[in-house]
Formats: C-alpha cells, structure tokens, sequence
C-alpha cells in the first residue's frame, strides 16, 4: 500500500531521529493559500472579512502546532481551524449588525448574489453544517471521512447532513459520487 | 450534475487578491513569534536549570561542543557525525542548518561526504542567491529597507537516519528554503560500508527488482484510488509513474524493506506530499 506520509507528517507523530521543524506546516500553508481564500470566500464573500479570517486561522495554526502531534492529518487540522474561524465570524456578524435592514440598499453588499437562484447561491441559503459539508466535499474533493474530522462530527451524521442537503439542493446524484 | 461543475467552477475562479501572499507570510511571522514567546515561557518555567546547563556549556566552551558534536549516532565500522550545526540569523536568513558526515576507514565515505557536502554548498548559495535577488526586486518596486528588515527567509539542512546495522547505512539529507517561494529538495544515501559500495534496489531484490518495485508501486498507486475514482497520481501518459530505474531514489526501512520514494508532483499531485512505497513482494 502507498504510504502517503510527508516528513511533516512524520515530524507530527514525533517519529525517531526527526528533529521537529515547522518548515512543512509554513510550507504548506503558503502553497496552498489561494485555496483557503476561495475556501473562505465561499462562506463570507468579502474580501476583507476573508483576508482577516486566513490571517487569523494561521496564526493559531501556527500558535497551536504543539497540538498536531495527535494522529489528525495536516490537511484536516488546517481546514477545521479555517472553516472554524470562518463560522465564527458569521456568528458574530449575525450579532453585530450596524446598520438597520431596512436602511440598506442592494449597493451597500459588496457581491451582491446573481439575479436568477444559482446553485452556488443555493448552497449558500442551506445550514452552516450543511453548506460546509457540500462544500468540502464537492467543491475541495475532500473525502467524508476527512470532513468528519474537519467538521468533528461522526462519519454517520455527516452522511445524513450530505443526503439532507442533496435533498434541499434538488440535485441528485451517482451514489459513487456521494459515498 | 452540470450545475454542480458551473458551481465548482464559480469557486474556483474565485478571484485571489494580489495581497494574499504577503498577508499569509506575515501571519506566519506573526504566529510563529506568539508560537516562541508562549513556548519559551513554558520552558522557562519548567526547564530553565537544563537549558543554562545545556545551551550554556554548549555555547561557552568549544571543547563541551565538540565533545557533544562527536558522540557517536552509530558504532560499529563507521560513525556518522554532524560536523556543521548552526543555528543563526543573518542578512534576513534564518539558517537551520545539520550537515551529516559520515567517518569510515575505506574510500566510499570521503566520496560521500563530498558529495553531501557540494549539495549542501550549492543549497546555500542558492538560497544567498535567491534572497539577493528578492531583496533588490522588493526595493526597486518601492518596498523599504524598515519593511525588509521585517522578511525573513527560512533555510533548513536537516537529516535523518533511516536504518542502520554494523556495516550499512540509509539515510536522507533534507534541504529545505521557505520564503516566497517554499521547496524542499531530498537526497537518500544506502551505503554498505564494508564493501565500500552504495546499496542498490538490484542488491535488495535480486536480478528482477524493476518487475519487484514497478508492481508493488503500481499496487501502492491503485490502493490509493478513494472511492470517488480518484487518485492524487498522475496517469502514466501524463507523467505519472512510469517504471523505475536506476536513479529511483529509496531508503531502507530499519526491518530491510525497501522503501522507494518520489519528490513532491513528482508522480502525483502537490497535496500527495512526497509518496513513498515499502517494496513488498506479497
């Protein structure tokens, strides 16, 4: 079987005669930046809010590396401080509200959605769990199991979350596709 | 179904700000300085009498640091030593550096150790080189000398014994640059040092190691398919594996199993990391 084991990987699980090192975690995050932004945008659709949300999930990334030793990949642990600071911002922006609705105006959003009910805009009217689950799974080709880890819940409830959410989306789907 | 891949593609022409990469960089600063401020507390607490007594005599005395440098990582016919090992900032690189060297009576380790070392020479000098050029690109495009002095690149030769017994060794050189750009390069020596000649995959696995390792890795790689259909490795026809040669580059796990392994996008994409296959016969 193929071992698909990066030094850094080795590094977390503290193997012998590997001195830790932080050069892969940094690595890796300014490799694959580009998708955390997208990955970001896809919930909060501001550019700055988004700029904010990466600054902020490195930074604990990198402040909380001494956890990575447990046997989570890099990939999972990244993705669910991300995904975690993105959901936390959309909390406290639902708390946070200066501006009174009625006082906006279409040109007050800085991406205002398309006219006509995308599926894209469709995924985003679906649940937090539910859009983070789809969005995962079909727009970062994660698989179930990595977004159980992600998403810390067990790989049952996030089949059902994934099935409910098709459901909603109308759109169906090869079983290969969904398993 | 098409829905779903317009929506896909919407993702990922998600336009990227050109100022992503210089926030990423700094909020790697950023958190690996609250990382080392918050760990050297706890150090601080906990150990502070090992640090002074360690670090300390390291750094005072020469003769305590070479006494430390010369222990033994191996016994027997060789002994493999770090002869350079620093640590230090300088001109805005923070250098890691580990250099091996391996010490045995016959002719194979001088050769080897040359080798290491001209690998080693040409990595720094190529990461001086790259950091010269990024210095002078980012003041002639309007950056200043305050705003440099803030970047850091990261230059890292590390390694790590794979196995070892009397009379043979593996083990990887890691050379390493992390700035803008962030790659790493790997070299895997396999040395019999009794007969004085590296060990090869043929010595391993007999007169038919190439049909051995092409099917175990092919295994490796069809194992590899999640139950998408998915699979991080290239097809053949576009670069993917395609059969292994001389030059294959591998290790040799502390149990003798070979273990053949692939630069990162070297046969699979970037999120594979760098892949590595135990060659098994079964």
């Amino acid at each position: 079987m193929a071992v698909l084991v990066t030094h850094l990987e080795k590094y977390q699980k503290g193997e012998a005669g590997v001195k830790p090192t932080t050069l892969k975690l940094e690595a890796y995050l300014v490799q694959e930046q580009a998708r955390f932004y997208r990955l970001a945008y896809s919930y909060l659709h501001n550019k700055d809010e988004v700029l904010d949300a990466v600054q902020t999930a490195i930074c604990r990334a990198l402040e909380q590396r001494g956890k990575l030793r447990d046997k989570e990949l890099l990939k999972s642990w990244f993705m669910r401080i991300l995904v975690n600071t993105c959901l936390d911002m959309l909390r406290q922006r639902k708390r946070v509200s200066l501006i009174a609705p009625e006082d906006l105006t279409n040109s007050s959003y800085e991406d205002p959605l398309p006219e006509d009910e995308t599926l894209a805009e469709r995924i985003n009217r679906l649940s937090l769990e539910e859009q983070t689950i789809i969005k995962l799974r079909f727009y970062e080709d994660l698989s179930l199991k990595e977004i159980s880890l992600i998403t810390d819940t067990n790989l049952s409830t996030v089949k059902t979350r994934l099935y409910s959410a098709l459901k909603k989306l109308r759109i169906s789907l090869e079983g290969a596709m969904i398993e | 179904m098409n829905e779903l891949k317009n929506a896909r593609n919407d993702y990922e022409a998600t336009p990227i700000p050109q100022e992503l990469d210089a926030l990423v960089r700094a909020s790697i600063r950023q958190g690996r300085k609250n990382y080392r401020q918050r760990y050297l507390k706890i150090s601080l607490a906990t150990a502070a009498a090992c640090f002074a007594v360690l670090f300390g005599t390291l750094n005072l005395s020469p003769t305590a640091a070479a006494i430390a440098a010369d222990m033994p990582i191996l016994s027997g016919l060789f002994k493999i030593l770090t002869i350079q090992n620093f640590q230090q900032t300088q001109d805005g690189i923070d250098f890691q550096v580990s250099v091996p060297e391996i010490q045995a009576s016959g002719p194979l380790a001088p050769q080897i150790n040359a080798a290491i070392q001209e690998e080693v020479d040409r990595h720094l000098a190529k990461a001086r080189q790259d950091w010269a050029d990024y210095s002078e690109a980012f003041l002639a495009t309007g950056g200043t000398k305050a705003e440099l002095a803030e970047r850091r690149m990261d230059v890292i030769v590390d390694y790590e014994i794979k196995s070892q017994t009397d009379t043979t060794v593996s083990f990887a050189v890691y050379l390493g640059e992390c700035w803008v750009a962030a790659y790493e390069e790997s070299y895997y020596y396999n040395l019999d040092l009794q007969n004085n000649q590296p060990i090869t995959l043929q010595m391993l696995l007999g007169d038919d190691w190439v049909q051995i390792c092409n099917e175990s890795i092919q295994r490796g790689i069809a194992a590899s398919v999640d139950e998408t259909g998915f699979s991080y490795f290239f097809p053949a026809e576009e670069g993917g594996f395609a059969g292994v040669d001389e030059n294959t580059a591998f290790y040799i796990r502390p149990d003798g199993v070979p273990v053949v392994t692939f630069a990162k996008y070297e046969i699979a994409a970037g999120a594979a990391g760098t892949p590595e296959f135990p060659i098994t016969t079964e």
